[in-house]
């Protein structure tokens, strides 16, 4: 007996690929539309970003961000801890500058408590030095991928290099890398090292002689132009209508910096210029963070020149940790320390959204207390997805290679958008 | 860049595929002629290449850090953060009281503190600690909150192992007194003292007991506190 055979996928497709059934050419215009995914694990999507391309040739016609895959509740998280505990998380937001993150959320905490005014003048100062140090370094991560987006390899290794230098001053304040955890709700977690100065005085040092070099390796090079220029134009109606922030939207000639809009943490006392660029396209917003690494070096070197002396905590037990010998010396102060370790400190009734410019653009922490050591509502202003939301209207008519350019330009962490 | 000037950006609906999009369309990097183009390109890519040339003609400018190599010469910052230790007093007991703030401040549930009533001096005291390094995110909150400075974070930083199973540490495993404290004593109390502990146990998943789609590591049945020190 001999079995019938049975049709295998090869036979299918031999069938199909032989001459005698014709494949029909459709006269719908719309069939010629291709959709193309992109991520979410792809190089040039930075992260898990998963885009759905509909592309006409090599021509897109239509983006569709998918976000979401980074998601890890942190806004629900902070609901169920205490304002202390909640800290060490913000780190994950936007990993490559926690800092900024962690700066962002406690300075929502100090408005809610009302103690803003009381911080004193060096934790001030150096918070400013150290959100400098993390934009810097948060930039030159942007300037290394985005150019090994475009192709072109040694810009990276020079970047990495100097980052290495700023991750090497954060480990010898507060022990991380990255993780970092050093702002605390009123002040900071302890002094500064003293050997921490001479590394800041040798990174800006070598800093200055890196920019010239980037100016020549990056900026100037022609087929770094010819990829940027005129490649993801964002006009200034559109930046703000979309809610756009820092680079992006700076880069479209809208002068508006929150650090010269509404100061916080003492930036008045700094001077600095803020680089805007009226061109809107990909190239604007790479030269607007060329610029702002420079105005962030000065702003470092103004604050290593003058840091005040005193205290780096607020004056208030029932708010943040004393240091080890304080509490160990003063039966009221361990009191408070067990409170506070145990329970964390009550906040008044009461709501309030305070905003920082991060290294992506302003980033907003709204809070809402009905009373307690827990917030009722926890919600975060993240300029990354507000960044990544314009994508789609200024990548329509661009071609595939562009579009990775212009993620590239637009400088999303998927940390911070998904959060 | 002056060689580039822009001109206003143009907004316009081109059709695709039988649909229209708006497209915004900014100038091109084509205002040079060829000559000039050619010139202004090799002239960049001279200096980029000039500047790698550089970096390797001075190996003063060398970075790298051979890492497996020098580990004897690993320098750390003072406050540099990795693995959690208790601390001894001057008598090597441990200086832990078991007073469960750690276990309160830490922001992911990573410290788990189990006391117990003293076979010895009849009082609550420490009988595990158990530390999981597999959730702990080196916040440093627990050594910042503890009132009897019972904890530190040294600078070991070499942890990978291939069960998360064996990141969950208990950190006193051996809390009994030392030597000359111990021959003081009459045999029964010393036996007391000497109380063999748990290396590992306590109220936290996956802690010990196997999984069924987990096999079974060789050798001993899973003993983490036995992996923790290399």
């Amino acid at each position: 007996m001999i079995s019938e055979k049975i049709p295998t996928s090869v036979d299918k497709f031999k069938a199909i690929s032989s001459d005698n059934i014709s494949v029909q050419e459709s006269d719908d215009p719309g069939d010629r539309i291709v959709t193309l995914n992109m991520g979410p694990s792809h190089p040039a999507t930075h992260g898990v970003l998963r885009l759905v391309l509909s592309i006409d040739g090599e021509v897109i016609t239509e983006v569709v961000p998918h976000i979401g895959y980074l998601h890890t509740g942190m806004e629900k998280l902070g609901e169920y801890m205490s304002y202390h505990q909640f800290i060490p998380i913000t780190d994950r937001m936007d990993y490559l500058a926690p800092m900024l993150m962690n700066l962002g959320y406690i300075l929502g905490v100090e408005k809610l408590l009302g103690i803003t005014d009381e911080i004193p003048a060096r934790a001030q100062w150096l918070r400013v030095l150290y959100s400098e140090l993390m934009r810097i370094s948060s930039h030159l991560i942007w300037l290394g991928t985005s150019a090994i987006d475009l192709g072109a390899m040694s810009p990276i290794f020079y970047a990495l290099q100097d980052r290495e230098q700023i991750m090497n001053i954060f480990e010898e304040t507060c022990g991380a890398r990255l993780t970092s955890t050093y702002f605390r709700i009123g002040g900071l977690r302890e002094d500064i090292p003293d050997t921490v100065i001479p590394m800041i005085e040798k990174f800006l040092k070598d800093f200055a002689i890196r920019l010239d070099e980037y100016q020549n390796l990056v900026t100037g090079n022609p087929i770094l132009i010819n990829r940027l220029k005129g490649i993801g134009c964002l006009s200034k109606e559109t930046a703000l209508s979309y809610c756009c922030s820092g680079p992006v939207l700076r880069a479209s000639g809208v002068n508006y910096d929150v650090r010269k809009a509404r100061p916080y943490s003492g930036y008045e006392k700094f001077k600095f210029n803020i680089p805007v660029y009226q061109e809107g396209d990909s190239y604007a917003r790479f030269l607007v963070r060329m610029d702002e690494m420079r105005e962030s070096a000065t702003i470092v070197r103004q604050a290593i020149d003058a840091i005040p002396a005193g205290p780096v905590k607020i004056d208030r037990t029932d708010i943040i940790l004393p240091d080890k010998h304080r509490t160990q010396g003063n039966m009221e102060e361990l009191i408070n320390h067990f409170i506070l370790s145990c329970r964390g400190f009550n906040a008044p009734v009461g709501e309030v959204f305070s905003t920082i410019e991060s290294s992506k653009g302003e980033f907003g922490v709204y809070l809402v207390s009905t009373g307690g050591e827990k917030p009722y509502r926890l919600r975060v202003h993240s300029p990354s997805f507000l960044n990544l939301s314009v994508l789609p209207a200024i990548s329509r008519g661009s071609l595939i290679a562009d579009i990775v350019a212009i993620i590239g330009s637009l400088d999303i962490v998927l940390g911070e958008i998904d959060r | 860049m002056g060689l580039i000037d822009f001109s206003k950006l143009k907004s316009e609906t081109r059709t695709f595929a039988g649909k229209p999009v708006n497209v915004t369309i900014g100038p091109r990097f084509n205002k040079m002629g060829v000559p000039a183009k050619v010139v202004f390109s090799l002239k960049s890519l001279m200096e980029g290449m000039w500047l790698t040339l550089s970096y390797l003609l001075s190996p003063s400018t060398v970075v790298t850090k051979e890492y497996p190599e020098n580990r004897l010469t690993l320098k750390f910052p003072e406050r540099y953060r990795a693995t959690l230790r208790l601390t001894n007093d001057e008598n090597g007991f441990f200086k832990c009281t078991g007073c469960k703030m750690c276990e309160r401040a830490c922001p992911n549930l990573s410290i788990k503190v189990i006391t117990r009533k003293g076979p010895v001096s009849d009082k609550m005291e420490l009988d595990r600690y158990i530390w999981r390094q597999d959730s702990c995110t080196f916040c440093n909150s627990c050594v910042q909150v503890c009132p009897f400075k019972a904890l530190n974070m040294t600078h070991d930083f070499e942890n990978a192992v291939y069960d998360r199973r064996l990141l969950i540490y208990c950190l006193n495993r051996y809390a009994g007194p030392a030597a000359g404290i111990l021959a003081a004593q009459d045999e029964e109390t010393r036996k007391k003292m000497m109380e063999p502990r748990q290396p590992y146990g306590g109220n936290v998943p996956m802690n010990g007991y196997q999984l069924p789609y987990l096999k079974a590591l060789p050798g001993k049945p899973a003993d983490p506190a036995q992996g923790s020190n290399k």
